[in-house]
């Protein structure tokens, strides 16, 4: 059976069966061949069989289709050519089944089944790097540096407001605490806000925090706007410039 | 609150050598786990020069304050957190320069997952696919990202975490110890609360036991010890297709403390 083979960096992401129906490639989430880079178009191209012939197609995308290196707007397709689209490649196999073909980072000998082996990364983490930072600022506002602030509603507390500049923030009576709350029955440690790759995390300490009203259970991540209450003290988690 | 730890590695049903290794030192409260790799049987030379080193720099620092520091200390953590990553760091130039200088060295390297913990404080650091969980109330999570190329993927959004359990190239890492001059190390800080259970495993475990069945574990052992070897078990019957290592801590109330015992029932009963 052919088959499409979406490679990037010699690796092999995904096999797409071919059927009858036309595969479509692009960045938009519903496409047969989703890939998400900023350098592929919603609905980038198409490959499709016509008159017994497989055939790619480019939908008038921005950056193009390369085959074989050469840019198409429309062509026949044979077995072991190679489409460039973006950075990723989607290799023609028609004739063999189950072999995968040998790829590049693969060291001949083969390798023991499973055993680990290490990408040379640096630049396909920047590029990995790239792809998820330009995601990101599609989805925020651009320009704008927005700093993870606790401002104080009520309560006793140190300070008045807290930018958030560590992975860590304890919240309680603790000499390390950042936000140092007082009163005689504060726990040391009442709830501790943990930073990850993709947002800040609520979660409690000796005491449950709530999040805009409700007790959290597992690890919450805090929205912009969010009101904190941690025992007595109430705070509003806001991004701000 | 005290830690109570356990820990055990074993050879799984299909593997030759063990390549993974692992130190233990409660005095420090340092906990280190490697996964070597570069087969020729040298990945185990990768793995105990990685954790050994690893304990010496530790070990150093805490004796004197001049030891010298590797590697580009980050912002938004501790200094001692910085400490334990410029200890891995110094264990990738260590595996490195050994891996660059013999030839039947050539491509070894190795995984680390390391934690350090100062009264309730824990420090994370890692490089590679071992990892760190925490159960905490019932509820485990997963603290560190795989350096793997699945696992990146994942995070990018180009494949579901489905398509990466089924994917033929699980063990391909974005990131190791030793296999070249320098390397990122992710570091990470946590508070820990009596009750809770840490856990770091290599990928042999993690490959082969799901997490509910991880959680279920931590949460009936009768010891540390006793969910370590039951984890360990546990991936065998899976399958056992790695070596299978790993460290359990539980935090656990000082003895004497009715406070502390208080809070883990509230905390469970809550």
């Amino acid at each position: 059976m052919s088959r499409l083979l979406l490679k990037f960096e010699g690796a092999v992401l995904k096999e797409i069966p071919l059927g009858t129906r036309p595969v479509t490639i692009g960045r938009a989430p519903d496409n047969d061949i989703p890939i998400d880079n900023l350098a592929v178009s919603n609905y980038h191209a198409r490959v499709y069989v016509e008159a017994g012939s497989l055939v790619v197609e480019d939908l008038n995308s921005l950056n193009g289709s390369f085959l074989n290196d050469i840019r198409v707007e429309r062509a026949m397709l044979k077995d072991g050519d190679a489409i460039l689209i973006g950075k990723h490649h989607i290799l023609v196999d028609q004739a063999h089944d189950a072999a995968l073909p040998v790829d590049g980072w693969r060291k001949a000998p083969a390798p023991r089944v499973n055993e680990t082996m290490v990408l040379d990364t640096r630049e396909r983490r920047e590029m990995f790097e790239q792809a998820v930072a330009a995601g990101e600022r599609s989805q925020l506002s651009p320009e704008r540096l927005l700093v993870p602030t606790l401002i104080v509603l009520r309560g006793r507390t140190d300070e008045k407001e807290y930018r958030l500049s560590g992975k860590l923030t304890v919240i309680g009576r603790s000499d390390m605490a950042t936000v140092r709350l007082r009163g005689w029955f504060t726990p040391n440690l009442a709830a501790q806000i943990n930073k990850h790759e993709d947002g800040y995390y609520l979660g409690r300490g000796d005491l449950v925090p709530k999040v805009n009203g409700v007790e959290i259970g597992a690890l919450t991540k805090l929205k912009d706007g969010d009101v904190i209450e941690v025992g007595r003290v109430r705070l509003n988690f806001l991004y701000r410039e | 609150m005290r830690i109570e730890a356990g820990a055990r590695t074993d050879l799984g049903r299909v593997r030759k050598n063990n390549e993974d290794c692992y130190e233990v030192q409660p005095t420090l409260n340092l906990y280190v786990l490697s996964d070597g790799m570069g087969g020729e049987a040298h990945g185990e030379v990768a793995s105990a020069l990685a954790v050994q080193t690893i304990m010496t720099h530790i070990q150093q620092a805490e004796n004197s304050h001049s030891t010298p520091t590797f590697g580009e200390p980050q912002p938004d953590v501790s200094e001692r957190t910085n400490r334990l990553a410029s200890a891995i760091h110094l264990a990738n130039r260590k595996v490195f320069e050994m891996a660059s200088a013999n030839a039947g060295h050539k491509g070894m390297g190795a995984t680390i997952v390391a934690a350090w913990i100062e009264g309730q404080k824990l420090s994370l650091a890692h490089v590679g696919d071992s990892r760190a969980y925490l159960l905490r109330a019932g509820s485990l999570d997963q603290l560190t990202a795989d350096h793997s190329l699945v696992a990146e993927k994942v995070r990018i959004g180009i494949l579901t975490p489905q398509e990466a359990d089924a994917s033929e190239l699980q063990s391909v890492l974005t990131r190791a110890v030793g296999t070249k001059e320098d390397v990122d190390v992710d570091a990470d800080e946590q508070m820990l609360l009596v009750g809770d259970s840490l856990l770091l495993c290599s990928d042999g475990l993690s490959r082969m036991v799901t997490d509910p069945e991880i959680a279920s574990t931590l949460l009936t052992s009768t010891s540390a010890q006793n969910a370590a070897d039951r984890l360990v078990d546990l991936a065998n019957e899976n399958g056992g297709v790695d070596n299978i290592s790993v460290i359990v801590l539980r935090i656990l109330p000082n003895s004497e403390s009715v406070l502390d015992r208080l809070k883990i029932w509230k905390r469970n009963s809550g």
